[in-house]
């Protein structure tokens, strides 16, 4: 079981802040290119963080039991 | 004695106070941040504040901007927010700038400041000033707001991780208050987190945010953070950071009359007129609505953002100020003609392969 957070516009798009996954053998990219798809992020930009540490490189992450992934949009508003 | 209350701490003390005395604290932007970031910098006594934005008070700031008056719409915001500084503090030095932060004067600015704070309302000044701090190695404390969320971190202190390695793509969209709209309270404890962090780094006290993202959501007070590394950008060089936004400035802002003649047949281009409606020569392009000037901000709806929208006054000074405006409420895509109707008139009037209706 892994979970996924969403934050500001991403929240916006898939309507909840926080969903469940079961665990399958992925990289954190091909999670993340599921995500896209299911809410249609392809026109967002966001940065990528797993159990509250950044990632650059989504590719070679392998998702683990428990994870917590959230993707963060950049803010604006000032 | 004015300071009293914060030297019997001991995190603080004289010492601490001596510190206040001297640092200098330049704050981007006289918004919705600032608006909590300068009145407690200037109370705790920051010895040099300054405060850079052109824009002018309007009465739907007052919902969020709590440092101004009503009576005061209409007036410059960094002035006024230099005014309300002083009579809180006399004792401090504060600079109010009306400018834009932009190629020219970003680095010269920085340069005069110990510390600066992101109290800006959209990505591209974010950038830039990442950029000059990189360069004259300073650090600055970022903030922004999205609804009822906001963000927090201070980049490139200490040889800490910079904007860039927690936002890497530069040409995304965000919305800022005036489109997603925003609650008073809420860019207020952001700001508040940001004059934190300043005070945190003067004194030399607590946890800084720095390779740290702070999240934090007003609806549930859910708090997160999020660790963050250096990526080992190279900063660009002075002569580069010119280069580069002042062509960003530049060609984005403006395109020539030429160029833009030969849209009026594309249908994802739409021309609009900022000038009044009795102003001379008119311009028939097939592709067009006029709206004043003036009334841009009410006429949104009209517009498409998906379209490229190619604005012209009556010589091209006009127009670019209708960009500017357009692209805070997130119109991307915007240029303003250069030379404006009178040059659109003389393009057309000799070049007969050009026809409009």
């Amino acid at each position: 079981m892994l979970s996924v957070k969403y934050f500001g516009a991403v929240a916006e798009k898939t309507k909840v802040a926080e969903e469940n996954f079961s665990l399958s053998n992925q990289s954190l990219q091909e999670l993340v290119d599921e995500l896209e798809q299911k809410y249609d992020l392809t026109s967002l930009s966001y940065s990528i963080a797993v159990n509250q540490k950044m990632v650059q490189d989504k590719n070679s992450y392998m998702l683990m039991s428990n994870d917590v992934v959230a993707l963060l949009p950049p803010f604006a508003g000032g | 004695m004015r300071y009293n209350r914060q030297i019997i701490l001991p995190e603080v003390g004289e010492k601490g106070q001596e510190k206040l005395g001297l640092a200098r604290v330049l704050i981007i932007g006289a918004g919705g941040l600032a608006a909590a970031i300068l009145p407690y910098l200037a109370a705790a006594g920051i010895g040099e504040i300054g405060i850079i934005d052109d824009d002018l008070i309007e009465i739907s700031n007052l919902q969020r901007q709590v440092i101004y008056k009503s009576n005061a719409v209409g007036k410059s915001k960094a002035l006024e927010a230099k005014e309300m500084a002083l009579s809180l503090n006399p004792s401090i030095e504060i600079n109010a700038i009306t400018d834009t932060l932009n190629a020219k004067n970003a680095i010269p600015l920085f340069e005069q400041y110990d510390i600066m704070v992101d109290a800006t309302d959209n990505l591209h000044t974010k950038y830039l000033i990442n950029d000059a701090c990189q360069i004259t190695n300073k650090p600055f404390v970022y903030g922004s707001i999205y609804k009822f969320q906001g963000q927090v971190s201070v980049f490139n202190y200490q040889n800490g991780p910079t904007y860039r390695c927690l936002f890497p793509n530069e040409f995304s969209n965000s919305e800022n208050c005036v489109d997603a709209g925003v609650m008073g309270i809420s860019v207020g404890i952001i700001g508040m987190f940001q004059a934190n962090e300043v005070l945190k780094m003067v004194l030399e006290i607590g946890n800084v945010l720095s390779g740290e993202l702070l999240i934090y959501n007003m609806l549930n007070n859910d708090q997160q953070k999020f660790d963050l590394l250096r990526t080992n950008l190279t900063p660009l060089s002075r002569l580069d950071f010119e280069k580069k936004y002042n062509g960003i400035e530049n060609s984005v802002l403006e395109i020539t009359a030429e160029a833009a003649l030969e849209e009026i047949n594309n249908s994802d281009v739409v021309f609009i007129d900022v000038r009044n409606e009795e102003e001379l020569p008119k311009i028939n392009l097939p592709n067009a609505v006029q709206i004043p000037l003036s009334e841009l901000e009410n006429n949104f709806a009209k517009l498409d953002s998906n379209k490229k929208i190619l604005v012209y006054c009556q010589s091209g000074i006009r127009s670019k100020k209708a960009v500017e405006i357009l692209k805070n409420h997130s119109f991307f895509k915007v240029q303003s003609i250069a030379g404006g109707a009178l040059k659109l008139e003389e393009i057309i009037a000799t070049n007969n392969a050009i026809s409009v209706s």
